[in-house]
């Protein structure tokens, strides 16, 4: 069971981590800026084929050695999760080393070709792009925290038939491996996590949208239309892990109130299909919408326009990954290499978005 | 609607911007009473900084072609059917005078300013 999950999570992993190239605009590679023209270069082509298929070919021998041991030898389940995780990090570590070659190898091949400095560098931006944007509203985002308040209160008034031992952690059977005292705190301590949750995706939501619509200036037309498709899947992507969260988490919660909630078999589906849920939205997400929309179909064929391209920020983007720029409002911005937003590390209201979140849930499980 | 700015330009960034902006009210693009996006979101999505499109949005409106209303926004105001105020013709008047002289020095007569002028005029107006 532990090993077909971790199966499917690494081959997932593995095969998301290859296709990155083929995901992303063709005008940004291995997180710099190519202007237009420069686009269909062969040489470029060949370290994008080179990156995906060392890190399929070394995540599946990676996988097969990991099944052979894991099998071969009979195993605890600890030993089987440990290295399962270990594999995960390597293919990561992997993907990493390979991008920061082919990101010093694409900033020097640029340079020594003198791409774009005969083009006139000009920022496009649509006045009617705000109120064509299809983003969810974050009051969409505000529905299921009622929710969980809700399921506090009825925590509160069931205090007293609770179980003497509140479970802390769930195995991938569905069934609850590790616990902790009941008191006033532990029993709600999910829910809570749960809140920092909900509103974070409210808070990602609200300042995706107020973020930035970055237009392709020689593709004006076709890349705004790709970026609003994909500034709309990306908050429903946002609400689905919402919905589903609050759908797994709070069911878990019932099932600490009332016991075994529909049986063992419900107990292992809702994880699992929590996981599935999630797996697949995002892999529907990365290959139909693709990096900035730039796997939507169009139907439109743009031309060109010739002699301009767009502003080389790549100084902004410290080693083509962590986007620093005081001077830009945007408080997400698109990645350039994976798919996705990443923050404006020189706003610090992302840091209070992504990090004070998440401190707070670790501060909660801290004090389990 | 598009508008473009040059950032490696000499011209100030929100010079260009607000000359982007009037000249789609000169050709009709942006009408009376449209409003223009919010700073904030207009700033983000040049990647600039937001006192730059402040800027840019109080030249307008000192120049009484937008109307800033708290809270709301910037909205476009009509063009005045009555003609220019004062103000405004001084300032053209300001603005055309030194570009005038250069033409002179660079040897350009009076019957080719004006066909320069005509055809710009008919290049706005026209589209």
């Amino acid at each position: 069971m532990v090993l077909t999950l971790f199966l499917a999570i690494i081959l997932f992993l593995t095969i998301m981590q290859a296709v990155i190239p083929y995901l992303l605009k063709k005008t940004i590679v291995f997180g710099v800026t190519i202007p237009e023209g420069h686009t269909d270069d062969k040489t470029l082509a060949v370290y994008k084929k080179t990156y995906s298929a060392t890190i399929f070919f070394m995540g599946s021998i990676g996988l097969l050695i990991y099944v052979f041991w894991a099998l071969s030898n009979h195993l605890q389940e600890e030993k089987i999760v440990f290295a399962g995780l270990i594999l995960q990090f390597g293919i990561l570590l992997i993907s990493m080393a390979l991008y920061l070659y082919f990101h010093i190898r694409t900033t020097k091949r640029k340079r020594e070709h003198k791409w774009g400095d005969n083009l006139k560098r000009v920022r496009v931006a649509d006045l009617t792009s705000r109120s064509n944007d299809e983003m969810l509203p974050s009051l969409m985002f505000a529905l299921p925290i009622p929710i969980t308040f809700g399921l506090i209160g009825y925590t509160a008034i069931q205090y007293g038939a609770m179980p003497d031992l509140i479970p802390t952690h769930w195995g991938p059977n569905g069934q609850p491996d590790a616990f902790t005292e009941k008191n006033r705190f532990s029993v709600i301590a999910l829910l809570l996590i749960l809140l920092v949750m909900q509103g974070m995706m409210l808070a990602i939501n609200t300042f995706t949208k107020k973020s930035g619509v970055k237009l392709n200036a020689s593709k004006r037309n076709s890349s705004r239309i790709q970026q609003l498709t994909f500034r709309k899947y990306t908050s429903w992507l946002l609400f689905l892990v919402s919905i589903s969260m609050t759908v797994l988490l709070g069911f878990l919660q019932l099932t600490t109130i009332h016991g075994d909630l529909g049986g063992p078999f419900l107990m292992m589906a809702m994880p699992l299909g929590f996981l599935f849920v999630i797996l697949l939205a995002t892999a529907v997400y990365a290959f139909k919408v693709g990096q900035g929309g730039s796997r939507v179909q169009l139907e439109i064929d743009e031309e060109p326009i010739a002699g301009v391209t767009d502003p080389d920020d790549d100084a902004f983007w410290k080693a083509g990954v962590f986007y620093v720029n005081k001077n830009d409002p945007s408080i997400f911005v698109e990645k350039r290499f994976g798919v996705g937003w990443t923050m404006n590390f020189g706003n610090p209201m992302g840091y209070l978005i992504i990090f004070v979140p998440l401190l707070i849930i670790s501060i909660i499980s801290f004090l389990l | 609607m598009f508008i473009q700015i040059e950032p490696t330009s000499e011209i100030p960034i929100y010079t260009q911007l607000a000359n982007q902006l009037i000249e789609l009210i000169a050709t009709g693009t942006l009408k009376a009473s449209d409003a223009l996006p919010s700073v904030r979101s207009l700033a983000a999505d040049l990647g600039v900084n937001m006192h730059t499109v402040n800027k840019a949005y109080h030249e307008l409106e000192k120049k009484k072609i937008i109307e800033i209303i708290p809270k709301s926004g910037a909205i476009i105001n009509p063009i005045s059917s009555n003609g220019p105020s004062d103000m405004q013709m001084d300032l053209i008047k300001l603005h055309l005078k030194p570009l005038i002289a250069e033409s002179i020095v660079y040897g350009l007569d009076k019957e080719q300013i004006l066909s320069i002028t005509s055809s710009i005029i008919s290049e706005i107006t026209e589209g």
